[in-house]
């Protein structure tokens, strides 16, 4: 989870990962920075996120994020 | 049924159709609206044979794969497979039976729609080398709503193929889904998760639904009687005749074109809305205050909402996170930074997105223009964007400022309107004219104003009315939801209000001689 807060900061950093709920719904992060953060997620945690899985249920905060990398690894 | 907005449908056939519904059992509600999607296609220019082979269409694929993921779900089991094979030739399959749905799809959606435009330009082409031979013109009436329907059903076998959702085994469901009433003409473009299981599932029409519903349709009521078709008149002999036109005189048009396709859209979507929530069908919203937006990209993501989220979901992501995309994107991020990397290869899916949001819209130059245009309006802002933000900081510019966000949301609305422009021209010719006439002869001629087709009273109303659509507006983007204050007064002072719109509506409406009423807009996409 760290890594994942330190990506999306090194993405993004003028947004609190810890409280913000609404990443995508709030446009916090745009399509441009999805496309990044999907490429570094996939290098930093060895996992393939599929296209339906960008959606803003998986994308609205750091935990979802989180949780859909978790996923992804038990697949 | 011309339009939803015709005396007919809203006093006659709504309630007359609430009234049935709320009569028959919740378990056979379901027919009720099922019928009446059919009777409108039926009413509709044939569509109806193109509907029983589309619904058809994407029932059988989306079952077939199902069972395709069934059988390899099983033969996975057995631990003595290859299992690698297996998938693969269960993907394969998969992708045949999603790629002739699809096909089939579009083939219906281009014979109706571009084989017009795609015969002239041939022909034109044959013509340019010499070549004496001729495509027949073959002009095929469309049926009503075509383009919104086709999203939605290749959604759905879309979605099936990705496990996104499962394939359903109820025919009715997925019909119901692909055919309610009230969306046929202009969507939303709706996801088979959003109302399929509401519409089947059937609800006794209560008081809440009724009364909210019925003043969600009273408020695009008013959009349409109030604005659009008062306001046509005017758009009307600014594009048909703008030689003759000050260049203030044009942008007016322009400006006034927008307004009039928002409250046009926005105003149907209300009563497509309005009536989905008379019977307890929460049907997507299209529109989220697109002029207050920052950007024209913002602004997308506010206007037409379904549209722009397919596009997102099925063309964009896809394109974009495409293997030798994502590949492009890693090592340019190397180069180019987090910015700039991915901005080459979004742009790539942009192009794509916008070149098929133009021909979506309609098979003509000035709609690819207009998908040409906001592509390079977008990529442009995104490019300029860390310029901007250097040149902010090094001022001490708050960009959260109120001054800062008004500027921004005037910018953003004069490209729109010139996007507007561009969709609404009669030709490229006419564009360029239009355009030129804007730059050179950029003088204000009062007179002028008052010879269009509308007088100084409609302006006058359209002014009020806008000034109250604004002021609606910025309530509901501060969270203040009016409707709920409304329906929390005493039931007297709630009836007054209701009684006096609707006075105005009726007292200050566009009728009667001067005034032809608009056929929705959208529906001729």
């Amino acid at each position: 989870m760290d890594k994942l807060i330190e990506i999306l900061e090194g993405l993004q950093p003028e947004v609190d990962y810890e409280k913000v709920d609404n990443l995508i719904d709030g446009r916090y992060l745009d399509s441009l920075t999805i496309l990044s953060l999907v490429s570094e997620i996939e290098d930093e945690f060895d996992v393939e996120i599929p296209t339906v899985e960008i959606i803003p249920e998986n994308f609205n905060s750091a935990k979802k994020i989180w949780s859909l990398i978790e996923k992804l690894q038990e697949d | 049924m011309s339009s939803y907005y015709s005396g007919i449908y809203l006093f006659v056939l709504l309630p007359l159709i609430a009234l049935i519904y709320n009569l028959i059992p919740k378990k056979r509600q379901w027919f009720l609206l099922l019928a009446n999607g059919f009777v409108y296609y039926l009413l509709g220019k044939l569509g109806i044979i193109y509907l029983i082979i589309s619904i058809l269409s994407v029932y059988f694929c989306a079952l077939f794969i199902k069972k395709i993921d069934d059988k390899k779900e099983l033969t996975l089991k057995n631990k003595d497979v290859d299992k690698k094979l297996i998938k693969k030739k269960s993907k394969t399959k998969k992708k045949l039976i999603l790629t002739l749905c699809i096909l089939l799809n579009l083939a219906f959606l281009i014979a109706f729609k571009y084989l017009g435009f795609f015969t002239t330009n041939i022909n034109a082409l044959l013509g340019l080398f010499n070549v004496d031979y001729q495509f027949e013109f073959v002009k095929l009436l469309a049926p009503i709503g075509i383009s919104f329907y086709t999203l939605s059903a290749l959604s759905y076998i879309i979605d099936v193929y990705n496990g996104k959702i499962e394939a359903e085994k109820s025919f009715v469901k997925v019909a119901l889904f692909l055919s309610f009433f009230p969306q046929i003409m202009e969507g939303p473009i709706t996801r088979f998760s959003d109302t399929a299981k509401e519409l089947y599932a059937g609800a006794k029409i209560c008081y809440h639904n009724l009364a909210f519903g019925y003043q969600r349709i009273l408020y695009g009521y008013f959009k349409k009687k109030m604005i659009v078709d008062r306001l046509n008149p005017m758009v009307t002999t600014v594009f048909n005749d703008y030689s003759n036109l000050n260049g203030f005189t044009i942008f007016l048009g322009a400006v006034f074109y927008t307004f009039m396709l928002y409250m046009d859209f926005s105003g149907t979507m209300d009563i497509v809305v309005g009536t989905g929530q008379i019977f307890g069908i929460n049907v997507p919203e299209n529109f989220r205050q697109p002029f207050f937006s920052k950007n024209v990209s913002e602004f997308w993501t506010r206007w037409h909402i379904t549209l722009g989220t397919w596009f997102k979901d099925y063309i964009y992501y896809p394109v974009s996170l495409s293997k030798p995309l994502k590949k492009l994107t890693k090592s340019l991020r190397k180069v180019l930074g987090n910015h700039y990397g991915p901005l080459v290869t979004g742009s790539v899916a942009l192009m794509a997105v916008w070149f098929l949001n133009g021909l979506w819209h309609g098979a003509g130059y000035t709609f690819l223009l207009f998908g040409l245009f906001h592509f390079i309006m977008i990529v442009g802002g995104n490019f300029l964007e860390p310029l901007i933000i250097f040149i902010c900081k090094k001022l001490h510019i708050n960009r959260q400022n109120i001054v800062y966000r008004i500027l921004q949301s005037v910018k953003m609305s004069l490209f729109v309107f010139y996007g507007e422009m561009i969709f609404r021209a009669n030709s490229v010719t006419d564009l360029v004219g239009m355009t030129k006439g804007i730059f050179t002869r950029f003088t204000f001629n009062g007179t002028e104003l008052l010879n269009l087709g509308i007088d100084i009273y409609d302006y006058i109303i359209i002014f009020i009315v806008f000034i109250f659509i604004f002021i609606m507006s910025l309530l509901k983007e501060k969270n203040i939801d009016v409707r709920e204050k409304l329906a929390n007064m005493k039931t007297w002072q709630r009836w007054l209000i209701l009684y006096i719109f609707i006075l105005i509506i009726l007292i200050f409406g566009a009728y009667g001689p001067g005034y032809e009423p608009l056929d929705p807009i959208y529906a001729d996409f």
